[in-house]
C-alpha cells in the first residue's frame, strides 16, 4: 500500500515538473512555430545557476526572482533577433518551421557546452527542507512536496494568464490564427516574443525546482527536453491543458517502471507514444 | 466626406503584378462594391489598404490621412474593420472571447463589456452561445460572429472580404441585410463579392477589378443595365 502511494505522489510531483517544461515547449511551438531543441538547456542552466546562487548564500526561493527573469529577457532577446531574421528571410511558413528547428538545435549545443564548459561532469546540490514526513504511511521528502505546491502555483497563475488577461487572449488568438490577430491589432512578432520568452521562463522555473529536490549537472538539459518533447506529442501539440495532463501521466508511468526496472522507464515511454500515435494521432487533448 | 481614397496602386506579388494602377473613392455612409473574378485583385487590394501586403507604388487615404507605411495592427485603432475572407474566427475561444479580440487595442479594451451588450443586441443568437467554442457554430453563424468582432470597436470603414462565400442562400440574404443596416447607423462599406448579384443590389457604386485593373466603375442601377456586366457577371 505504501508502495502504491509512493509512486501516486512521486509520479505528481515530477508530473508537474514535466507539466512546467511541456506547457513551455508547446506554447513556444504553438503560437512561434519553434520547435525548441534547446529547451532542456533553459532548464540545465537555471537548475545550475540557482544551485550556485544558493551556495553562495542566497535563499533557495529568491533564485527564482533572479533566474526567471533572465530566462524571459533571453529567450526573448533570443527571439527578436536571430528567429525574427529567420522568420523574414524564410519564404513562407513551413521553410520557417523547419529552419527555426535548427537554429534551435544550434542553441542546443551552444547552451549545452556553455554549461560542460564551467562545470564539467560536476553535480550541484543544497539542503533545503531536505526532511522526510510520512503521508499514507508513504515516506516523501518535504523539499519535492514543496517543489509540488510552487509547480502548482505556476500552472494555475499561467492558467490565469492565458484566459483572463488580455496579453493571454491575444497568445491563444494568435495560436489559433495569427492573421485573423493580427487584423485585431496584435502585434504578432512581439507576441511570438513573449512566448518564446515565457517558454524560457517555465523551464527556467523547473529548473529551480529540480535544483531543490535533486542534484543537477550540466547535462540534465537533452534529456528534459526529449521528456518534454515525449509529453507534449502525449497531450496534443499546442494544447496546455494537455502539456499538464501529459506530464502527470508521464510522471506516474516513470515512477511506476522505475520501481520494476529504471532502465525500462524510456521504453515505456516510447511504448506509450506507440499506443497513442495508433489510437489518437492527435493527442488527448489535440485539436 | 472621402472615408476611403486609394491612389494609383501598384502591387507584385515576387515577379508577377497584382495589381495595376488601381484607384478608388469611397465616400462616408456608402456601400461599394468591389466585384471581380477569382484572382482579379479584390483581396489583394484589401490587403495593401490594410498595410498585411505591401504595395510597390501608390496612395492609400482613410478620412483624408495618409495609410502609407502604417501597420496593419494600427489600421483597425484608426477606425478600419477587416473581415478577412473566411471570417477568420478563433475556433478554441469562446463566442464571449472572439467578441472581446475585437477591441484588443489598448485604448479600446475597456469598452469591451459595453460592446459585446452591443453586439449582443444586433445579434441574438450569439448571446445563447456566448460561452460556446466559435468552432461549434455553423458556417453562417461564424461569420455572424466575424462581423460582430469587427463591429466591436465601433469603426467608421469596414472592409468585407467574400461574406457571402460558402453560405446556405438564406443565409447570404441575411448577412447583407447586416450590411444595409450598417449604412442607417452611418457605417461606411466596402465590399469584395464574387456574388455579383447580391453586391449591386445591396451597394450604391461598385468597381469591376479584371486582371488587376479597374475595368468599369459607376452606380449598381447603371451597372446592372450594362451590356457588359449582364454578359461577363450577369450570365444574362
Amino acid at each position: 500500500m505504501s508502495t502504491v502511494v509512493n509512486i501516486v505522489i512521486y509520479g505528481i510531483i515530477m508530473g508537474g515538473i514535466y507539466g512546467l517544461i511541456a506547457m513551455g515547449l508547446t506554447l513556444q511551438y504553438g503560437v512561434g512555430k519553434i520547435l525548441n531543441v534547446s529547451h532542456g538547456e533553459f532548464l540545465m542552466l537555471s537548475a545550475m545557476t540557482s544551485c550556485v546562487l544558493v551556495k553562495a548564500g542566497l535563499h533557495p526561493l529568491l533564485s527564482f526572482v533572479i533566474c526567471l527573469p533572465a530566462a524571459f529577457i533571453i529567450g526573448f532577446i533570443l527571439n527578436i533577433t536571430i528567429y525574427r531574421y529567420l522568420r523574414k528571410v524564410s519564404k513562407d511558413d513551413a521553410t520557417y518551421e523547419s529552419n527555426a528547428m535548427l537554429m534551435s538545435f544550434g542553441l542546443y549545443f551552444i547552451l549545452s557546452n556553455i554549461g560542460l564548459k564551467i562545470w564539467g561532469t560536476l553535480s550541484l546540490s543544497y539542503q533545503f527542507f531536505s526532511y522526510p514526513v510520512k503521508i499514507f504511511g508513504a515516506t516523501i521528502a518535504v523539499n519535492r512536496l514543496i517543489s509540488l505546491g510552487i509547480a502548482m502555483v505556476f500552472i494555475v497563475a499561467f492558467f490565469f494568464f492565458l484566459n483572463k488577461t488580455r496579453m493571454g487572449k491575444s497568445i491563444r488568438a494568435t495560436s489559433q490564427s495569427a492573421t485573423g490577430a493580427a487584423m485585431m491589432g496584435v502585434k504578432i512578432n512581439r507576441t511570438m516574443a513573449i512566448c518564446f520568452g515565457v517558454g524560457g521562463l517555465l523551464a527556467a522555473a523547473a529548473g529551480v525546482l529540480i535544483s531543490m529536490s535533486f542534484a543537477p549537472t550540466a547535462q540534465i538539459g537533452l534529456s528534459n527536453t526529449v521528456i518534454a518533447l515525449i509529453v507534449v506529442v502525449l497531450g496534443g501539440m499546442g494544447s496546455i491543458p494537455g502539456a499538464v495532463l501529459g506530464g502527470v501521466l508521464i510522471g506516474l508511468v516513470g515512477q511506476a517502471v522505475s520501481f520494476f526496472d529504471t532502465s525500462l522507464v524510456t521504453v515505456a515511454y516510447y511504448l506509450m507514444i506507440i499506443i497513442l500515435l495508433l489510437l489518437r494521432p492527435k493527442g488527448l487533448l489535440g485539436r | 466626406m472621402t472615408m476611403l481614397e486609394v491612389q494609383n496602386i501598384n502591387c507584385f506579388y515576387g515577379n508577377v503584378q497584382a495589381l495595376w494602377d488601381v484607384s478608388l473613392k469611397v465616400e462616408e455612409a456608402e456601400i461599394v462594391a468591389l466585384l471581380g473574378a477569382n484572382g482579379a485583385g479584390k483581396s489583394t487590394l484589401l490587403n495593401t489598404i490594410t498595410g498585411l501586403v505591401k504595395k510597390s507604388s501608390g496612395h492609400v487615404f482613410f478620412m483624408e490621412q495618409s495609410l502609407d507605411g502604417v501597420p496593419s495592427h494600427s489600421v483597425m485603432e484608426k477606425g478600419i474593420a477587416y473581415l478577412p475572407e473566411g471570417g477568420r474566427v478563433f475556433p478554441d475561444m469562446s463566442i464571449r472571447e472572439n467578441l472581446e479580440m475585437g477591441v484588443y487595442p489598448k485604448g479600446l479594451w475597456k469598452t469591451r463589456k459595453a460592446g459585446i451588450d452591443r453586439m449582443f443586441g444586433l445579434f441574438p443568437k450569439l448571446k445563447e452561445r456566448q460561452k460556446q467554442m466559435a468552432s461549434t457554430l455553423s458556417g453562417g453563424e461564424k461569420q455572424m460572429l466575424a462581423m460582430a468582432r469587427g463591429l466591436m470597436s465601433n469603426p467608421k470603414l469596414c472592409l468585407f472580404d467574400e461574406l457571402s462565400y460558402g453560405l446556405a442562400p438564406i443565409m447570404v440574404t441575411e448577412v447583407f441585410n447586416i450590411v444595409k443596416s450598417l449604412r442607417e447607423q452611418g457605417i461606411t462599406v466596402l465590399l469584395v463579392e464574387q456574388n455579383v448579384k447580391q453586391a449591386m443590389e445591396t451597394a450604391d457604386r461598385a468597381y469591376v477589378l479584371e486582371n488587376g485593373s479597374v475595368a468599369l466603375d459607376g452606380n449598381c442601377c447603371d451597372l446592372i443595365d450594362n451590356d457588359y456586366v449582364k454578359k461577363a457577371y450577369l450570365g444574362l
